[in-house]
């Protein structure tokens, strides 16, 4: 095989790999799971490679309960999502609102997400879900959210992943 | 570039000594340079690459500004026909350089314009490191594969720079420093880390032993001071540690035979040069660090090790002329090293006395190269020591006379004492290099 087909396979190897991810994501998206809503914090950075996106963190972001396993050496645990109880109207709708309640090596019974924990400053525990860019258009205005005034849609994917499916405006 | 200097100049020797004929020496010299790493490479193909850099960035705005008017699917489909256009184009332009080396720039580039295509689709986010450790996979086989070395070297700082900024970085799967209040990173980041690093050196096109180990040693020395398992928590060791890695980049940085110039040597005379700055020290002020590791003190002692083993069996050529000169290198080289254990328990004196043997290193190095130069009628080494004596000097007239320059007069006579410096230094300069062409 010469130099240039072996390129050919590595180009044909990229693309496999580009649409395997891109099919992936979709298919994880589209996952039978009920949507709800989840408190903000926004920020507004950017990134070179993808543009201007809103940097979000989550109360579910410093989930206690995963301590034990962050010390017992853990890079990744499933935390227990539950309905507060809460109502947050938004443009989408009316949501629940979710909070952490529990934290384990594997995902029991009800919704459970998958996230990388690790320790941050001061002994703060920090958990990353997936969900914590919003990526927007230069003039939206949601660009400009302030802390606790937006809400992130959310939904389980497949593997027990967060999909974030809008951040909306709470009314 | 020093070794083709040098080839150039054995091939001239071999020639005027009736070894080969001169037609042949100019031949194996075409021959060698044509192959070198970035032949080729001309100031056009800088500006190509550029060209196709803002071509990349072109598309990024344009489609930015549209953005909301395409579906996921669209732009996925967009991207994966523009990935295997320009791959598809850089191959069959492949004998094209002014065409190729752009397209091939864009291919190399292409794979992180789509991890950030999907992240914006997608909203992924996630690990800082991992976009940029996929996209190094993903152009893996285009470094390993092109008969340029350019998407190799394009990988290689890629796979660097991650290195540095990923270990430094405290929430990545490369994340080696700890913090304060946090607690310390997994120890398999360590395997990461190194796979990183070992993976940035096999991919670099030209010698490994040269960028890729400095940045190696550079690398290391950073672990070592920072809040890593490998902290070694003092003054002393980092120091011996520093020193040590400094002469094995320079002792391994290139073959045994070939004079060091380059910056290898730079970075050692650097680091003598800062050890003279111990004359300012204080005892009490010498142990700033603290949370020192067992790891790190063992691959502190281990660098020395390796450095004075390196010294004593390694031909070390850091000055022109024969066995003596070498001789001379080593003791330099080797009491560059030695003389961090005078930071052991040091008190003033002893700090004094390693700023005065750090003086003494450039001084001595400095005259060798002098002396070395004018025998072997080598001007770049006379140059050299001049310079090395000179910095040294005006440093040590600043750190001696610096606070009594507290009037313009002082100023003046002191600016015109620097101007008779450089007259005569020039003189006495040029004086050795014409008594070494004669």
């Amino acid at each position: 095989m010469t130099g240039q087909q072996k390129l050919r396979v590595f180009l044909g190897a990229q693309l496999l790999f580009f649409a395997a991810w891109g099919a992936w994501l979709m298919y994880s998206r589209s996952a039978a799971s009920a949507e709800f809503a989840l408190d903000t914090v926004p920020v507004d950075p950017r990134d070179l490679a993808s543009g201007t996106y809103v940097a979000l963190n989550y109360q579910i972001s410093s989930p206690e309960a995963c301590r034990p396993l962050l010390e017992a050496g853990a890079a990744e645990a499933f935390v227990e999502l539950k309905d507060s109880g809460r109502r947050q109207n938004t443009a989408a709708g009316t949501l629940p609102v979710y909070q952490a309640a529990g934290c384990a090596a594997a995902p029991g019974a009800g919704v459970w997400a998958r996230a990388e924990i690790y320790g941050g400053f001061a002994g703060r525990i920090n958990a990353r879900y997936g969900i914590e860019r919003f990526y927007v258009n230069e003039n939206d205005p949601l660009k400009n959210s302030a802390a606790g005034s937006v809400a992130a849609r959310v939904k389980l994917g497949r593997g027990n992943r967060l999909t974030i499916l809008g951040l909306e405006k709470k009314i | 570039m020093a070794y083709f200097k040098k080839l150039k100049a054995d091939l001239a020797a071999a020639a005027s000594g009736g070894i080969i004929t001169p037609e042949q020496a100019d031949k194996v010299w075409q021959d060698a340079y044509a192959r070198r790493p970035m032949a080729g490479f001309k100031a056009v193909h800088f500006i190509a690459a550029a060209a196709g850099l803002f071509i990349a960035l072109g598309f990024i705005l344009v489609a930015a500004h549209n953005w909301d008017k395409l579906g996921a699917m669209l732009k996925m489909g967009v991207f994966l026909l523009l990935l295997a256009g320009v791959a598809e184009a850089a191959l069959r332009l492949d004998e094209k350089p002014a065409a190729a080396i752009p397209l091939e720039t864009l291919w190399f580039f292409m794979p992180i314009l789509g991890i950030g295509l999907y992240a914006q689709i997608f909203n992924l986010s996630g690990d800082p490191v991992k976009p940029y450790l996929a996209w190094a996979a993903l152009s893996a086989p285009l470094a390993l594969l092109s008969r340029r070395p350019l998407a190799a070297s394009l990988n290689s700082i890629l796979l660097f720079t991650v290195l540095f900024w990923g270990t430094l970085n405290q929430a990545s799967l490369l994340s080696l420093t700890s913090g304060y209040g946090r607690p310390p990173q997994p120890l398999w980041h360590w395997a990461a880390a190194l796979a990183v690093l070992a993976a940035g050196a096999a991919l670099y096109p030209g010698r490994k032993t040269g960028l890729p180990l400095g940045a190696a040693c550079v690398w290391t020395f950073i672990m070592l001071a920072a809040d890593t398992a490998l902290k070694t928590g003092s003054g002393t060791l980092l120091l011996m540690a520093g020193m040590s890695l400094s002469v094995l980049w320079l002792a391994w940085g290139g073959p045994a035979d070939e004079l060091r110039t380059g910056l290898p040597l730079k970075i050692w005379l650097g680091s003598v040069y800062m050890m003279t700055f111990f004359w300012h020290h204080t005892a009490g002020a010498r142990e700033l660090f603290h949370g020192a590791t067992w790891a790190g003190a063992v691959a502190a002692w281990v660098l020395f090790a390796g450095a004075l083993l390196t010294i004593a069996l390694r031909g070390q050529r850091l000055l022109p002329g024969g066995k003596q000169a070498d001789m001379i290198s080593k003791l330099l080289l080797a009491v560059s090293v030695l003389s961090s254990f005078l930071l052991f328990g040091a008190d003033d004196v002893q700090l004094k006395v390693l700023a005065a043997l750090a003086n003494f290193i450039l001084i001595a190095y400095g005259a060798a190269c002098i002396v070395g130069g004018s025998e072997n009628a080598d001007e770049k080494a006379i140059n050299r020591g001049v310079l090395v004596i000179t910095l040294t000097a005006i440093t040590r007239f600043v750190d001696l006379f610096g606070g009594l320059l507290a009037s313009g007069e002082a100023f003046i006579v002191t600016g015109l004492a620097f101007a008779a410096l450089a007259y005569f230094i020039n003189k006495g300069r040029k004086a050795l290099i014409e008594a070494a062409k004669k």
